[in-house]
């Protein structure tokens, strides 16, 4: 299976179990769970169930493209259902199957991984899925989002987009992947490794970089005060943005500790706002999406799909 | 799922010989179906469920035979043998008000004895008048019958299973319940029929889940444990832990029997198998054998956090083998492509590692010094590198104190400079408890001498209460130093052990000193020690206001704790010697050990109860009595006995002074035991409060040279005696 098409599986599988196919979000991120398709979504009582694959930035995981597992740019796919369906994890196991994965020949496990995002004030309980020994993907029941608690939960499934292609494909380097049946992972994706790697470790201008963050935490909480208009969406533009500031100012190096608990509180005070201020939002709004169920053809489609699959996880 | 309700009672027929009296008692089982719960939860889980169980039958008045429990990471299951079909029945009496408030000089009740009646839901006609030792009360005599078991478990089951909790717990649905994972079914059975209970917003039926991928997916219906083992082993899964402990590990004997290796035993391992499993099957993999030329502890290490596995070993030569043996939740046909994935992870696993081990090796350590600065040990106790300063300082004292010659002194140095530099390496960041380990291997690397590597590999050392103590004297001094450098500083810091919190761990710091010195036989006074370093840490660590406890007491408190727990039986022999050993300003532990062994051995001879006896009856006398000391004038001794004790006393002082500077505590003890009949002669000749205040004075002052001469060896007033 090509690395691409396994993204087009993954999109037809949880098209039929109802979620809108979103597109990436067009900020860089460190996680698909930034995307405002999660972020906001899994805040306040609407049902939600999305699916998309997000090109994420870790600045520090660079190896200038000499480790073969290790990327400062790799795609998450990632899936939200709130709420969190009774049978999510056979509904996840399915879309295994759907990969060619065959759980019967298999092991496949469910280990204990408690998720925290201390940027986005966020955490959540689950496991890390491992095939054979192999972390594959991250499967988190959201608790809080903003420092908010939440309800109904939103459950979080975040594949490892390239560990599970290496792992079809039997390729032991990711630049190896078969991106389609030409063109390969590396052929993409190489070159980008090595100038971004030297960008976030060694060309980063740090003075700018810290004004930009200054200017950007400045430009957010700018438009959270201004309470005659509805600007939280763009303000939370300016809070993603930041927090990747951040994560290359941490891989140019350019923070002390205490400056970097420091930082991290900065990102989390704009994070816990934006959302305080979405779900303000929503309920003036009258909350739009809470009672589409039965007229919305995707989530209908969705529970008798469910039903198929297996009625308890 | 609820099926239809069979009759509940009477309890259909049980199999024969299981339970005694059918008619009377059933069995119950209860199963909560979750998601993967954390593997360490669940073993804790199952001990609060048969506790409160059997708690909350017991409360209810339901007799029972026995209650057992099962679990996987997908299910906590309860047994209960023999569950009485009805509550014990009970008579329930309530006193009311005194006769003379409830009935009025009419003799009628008054609203006090209607509303007391009311209240219980008696007539006036049923309440007794009974004489108390407060005068004549009205009382309530209620015969409370026994409800059937199944209405009274209806509303019990869901308050056990409430009362579970785990130190983190989620919602997942609409009910807010928090349980470690979300729940997923229930299964309550009572005598066969189902106990339609309620919890977490699932109704409870008969049916159970087998395993994920090996059971048939569509549930199995049971009736009672035997059907339910059955059948889940049907579906692949093997519910009791013992069970899956003891197949894991006959899998792991035949492993190792056909391959000739021998299993690097971890009990760890062992939990974590048992508990992630419903169908454990041990696999054996290979990793190249390339990979044996990194430390094996990292090979160990990586196989263990990363994924689970056990490291096997050579038979004879003891060292690692490049296979390790996985316990999966599998039974596949062929189980070579899961072997294939777990060798595969495996190999990119320990391409990390080495990568990180020749990286490490790139850098000096004594290179990696100066980057200490940039490493916070504590916010109020400075950096990683004002640590090393001070760890420098404190062993070249220790050092010095402990009578090292000049080279091993320098080594200590040394190795105290390097100690923390493994703490920057790639390995250590990856694997925090190789600290140190990694340090005398990087320091070997460097060309550091044996000495230095040595100590700085053992800086860690003891780990625990059973654990061994570094290997080498440059090791003891260099972990010693650390560990008092820590608890100084935490405690000049202000933060100390509360209760059960102790974040730095400073008990198992200050234990470890104690061991450190006791079992390396350390002529070191500790307060010196903690004198010293307390000046060391005097710059770097600002006084707390608030810094109450004084790490003094607190070293010997873990002293006393170890003593007790490994030598010293008697806790009034403990107190005697160390209320002595305390007041002084000089600790040597190892010789108040010795004397605590001394004197513990000597309560077993006959004479010590009597000895003791007419201690303290001349201890009792110099406490309480009132008088003008000076020396014992030998001229105003008016009985033979009185010179007889002054000249046994004077005697005895000698031997038992220079016994004692020997450290010959026996000796010295026997010296006090030949007193005894000299005190008893004494007290039988002698009237202490002579009529002349003189002899009086003389006689106490006498008394209480005995008494000094007995204290210079422990508080003998600590010690408890028949008779005394």
């Amino acid at each position: 299976m090509t690395f691409q098409n396994l993204i087009l599986t993954l999109h037809h599988y949880w098209a039929e179990q109802g979620c809108v196919i979103h597109q990436p979000y067009d900020l860089e991120m460190g996680a698909g769970t930034f995307h405002p398709a999660t972020f906001l979504r899994s805040l306040g009582p609407e049902p939600w169930r999305a699916a998309y694959s997000q090109p994420c930035r870790r600045p520090t995981d660079g190896r200038y493209g000499e480790n073969p597992n290790r990327m400062q740019h790799y795609y998450q796919y990632q899936v939200v259902l709130k709420p969190a369906p009774d049978n999510i994890q056979a509904l996840y196991l399915e879309s295994l199957t759907q990969l060619g994965i065959n759980p019967k020949q298999h092991d496949i496990r469910f280990i204990q991984d408690d998720w925290e995002s201390p940027t986005l004030g966020a955490w959540g309980l689950g496991w890390e899925v491992r095939l054979d020994g192999m972390e594959i993907t991250q499967f988190t029941y959201f608790q809080e989002i903003g420092g908010i608690e939440l309800n109904p939960i939103t459950v979080e499934i975040t594949y490892g987009t390239e560990r599970i292609a290496m792992y079809l494909q039997q390729v032991n380097n990711v630049f190896d992947l078969a991106w389609n049946d030409t063109v390969t992972y590396g052929d993409i994706h190489h070159e980008t490794e090595v100038q971004f790697s030297t960008y976030n470790f060694e060309a980063g201008d740090v003075a700018m970089l810290m004004a930009t963050f200054q200017s950007f935490e400045g430009e957010c909480k700018r438009l959270l005060a201004n309470r005659d208009k509805r600007l939280t969406l763009p303000a939370y533009e300016f809070c993603i943005k930041s927090s990747h500031l951040f994560n290359l100012l941490d891989a140019r190096g350019a923070m002390s500790v205490a400056e970097r608990t420091g930082y991290i509180a900065r990102v989390r005070a704009l994070a816990r706002q934006c959302a305080e201020r979405y779900i303000e939002e929503r309920a003036a709004m009258g909350h739009p999406l809470l009672n589409r169920g039965t007229g919305h053809d995707g989530v209908k489609t969705a529970r008798i799909r469910s039903k198929a699959v297996g009625r308890r996880s | 799922m609820p099926k239809p309700q069979k009759s509940r009672a009477p309890a259909p027929p049980a199999k024969k010989g299981r339970l005694p009296s059918p008619a009377t008692a059933a069995e119950l089982l209860l199963e909560i179906g979750v998601e993967e719960l954390p593997y360490q939860f669940i073993a804790p889980a199952l001990a609060v469920l048969k506790d409160s169980a059997e708690q909350l039958f017991n409360d209810q008045r339901l007799a029972f035979q026995s209650t057992r429990t099962m679990g996987t990471p997908r299910r906590l299951t309860l047994v209960v043998e023999g569950l009485a079909t009805q509550q014990t029945s009970m008579v329930k009496e309530t006193m009311g008000p005194s006769k003379a408030v409830a009935f009025d000089q009419a003799g009628q009740p008054t609203r006090a004895a209607t509303g007391f009646a009311a209240g219980q839901g008696v007539t006036i006609q049923e309440l007794q008048v009974r004489r108390t030792p407060k005068g004549e009360y009205l009382f309530a005599v209620k015969q409370e019958e026994g409800r059937p078991a199944h209405v009274v478990l209806e509303a019990l089951l869901p308050q056990l299973i409430a009362k579970l909790s785990f130190p983190k717990a989620m919602k997942w649905n609409s009910t807010g319940v928090r349980f470690a994972r979300p729940v997923r079914w229930l299964v309550a059975l009572y005598g066969g029929a189902t106990l339609p209970i309620e919890a977490a917003g699932i109704t409870a039926g008969n049916r159970t889940e087998g395993h994920r991928v090996l059971g048939s997916g569509k549930g199995i219906a049971v009736r009672d444990s035997e059907s339910y083992l059955k059948g889940l082993e049907r579906q692949g899964v093997i519910p009791d832990p013992q069970r899956r402990r003891h197949m894991i590990e006959e899998q792991i004997a035949i492993l190792c029997k056909k391959t000739g290796f021998t299993l690097n035993v971890d009990g760890d391992l062992l939990d974590q198998a048992v508990y992630t499993t419903e169908c454990p099957n041990a696999i054996i993999g290979s990793f190249k054998p390339a990979y044996l030329e990194v430390p094996q502890e990292i090979l160990i290490t990586s196989m263990k956090e990363h994924q689970g596995f056990f490291s096997l070993m050579h038979k004879e030569t003891g060292k690692l083998v490049p296979h390790f043996i996985a316990v999966t939740n599998n039974r596949a046909k062929d189980m070579g492509l899961i072997r294939e994935g777990n060798e595969r992870v495996l190999a990119a696993r320990l391409a990390d590692a080495k990568f990180f081990f020749d990286e490490d090796r790139k850098v000096k350590l004594v290179d990696r010094v100066e980057k200490l600065t940039g490493i916070v040990f504590h916010q109020k106790a400075g950096t990683l590198y004002h640590k090393t300063l001070r760890i420098i300082n404190l062993v070249t004292w220790l050092a010095s104190k402990l009578g090292l010659n000049h080279d091993d002194q320098n080594a200590c140095r040394q190795a105290a400079e390097l100690s923390k530099t493994d703490l920057l390496s790639g390995i250590v960041g990856e694997f925090p408890t190789l600290q140190g380990i990694m340090g005398g291997y990087y320091a070997m690397h460097d060309g550091e001498p044996a000495k230095v590597s040595r100590a700085i590999r053992d800086q860690y050392l003891p780990r625990g209460m059973d654990e061994r103590l570094p290997e080498t004297m440059e090791g003891k001094i260099l972990s010693l130093a650390d560990r008092l450098d820590t608890i100084v500083a935490f405690f000049r810091a202000g933060i100390t052990p509360r209760g059960s919190e102790d974040p730095y761990a400073l008990r198992r710091h200050a234990l470890s000193i104690v061991r450190i010195i006791i079992e390396g036989r350390l002529k070191l006074d500790l307060d010196e020690a903690i004198g010293t370093s307390i000046n060391i840490a005097e710059k770097d660590v600002k006084s707390s206001p608030s810094m109450l406890d004084d790490p003094r007491r607190f070293i010997f408190e873990r002293f006393r704790f170890y003593a007790g727990t490994l030598y010293i039986k008697r806790d009034d022999v403990m107190a005697a010697v160390c209320k002595t050993a305390y007041a002084r300003t000089h600790l040597d532990l190892v010789d108040i050990l010795e004397r605590m062994k001394a004197l513990e051995s000597m309560t077993t001879r006959p004479e010590f109860d009597p000895l003791i006896v007419g201690f303290k009856r001349a201890h009792r006398l110099v406490e309480k009595e009132q008088w003008d000391r000076k020396p014992v004038d030998k001229a105003r001794f008016e009985h033979p006995a009185e010179s007889a004790l002054y000249n046994a006393a004077e005697e005895e002082r000698e031997t038992m002074q220079s016994a004692m500077t020997r450290g010959e505590y026996g000796q010295a003890l026997d010296a006090l035991v030949r007193l005894k009949p000299a005190i008893d002669a004494f007290f039988a000749a002698v009237m202490v409060n002579a009529e002349d205040p003189a002899v009086r004075s003389n006689r106490l002052s006498l008394l209480q040279e005995v008494d000094d001469f007995f204290n210079s060896f422990a508080d003998f007033s600590q010690i408890v005696v028949q008779g005394g």
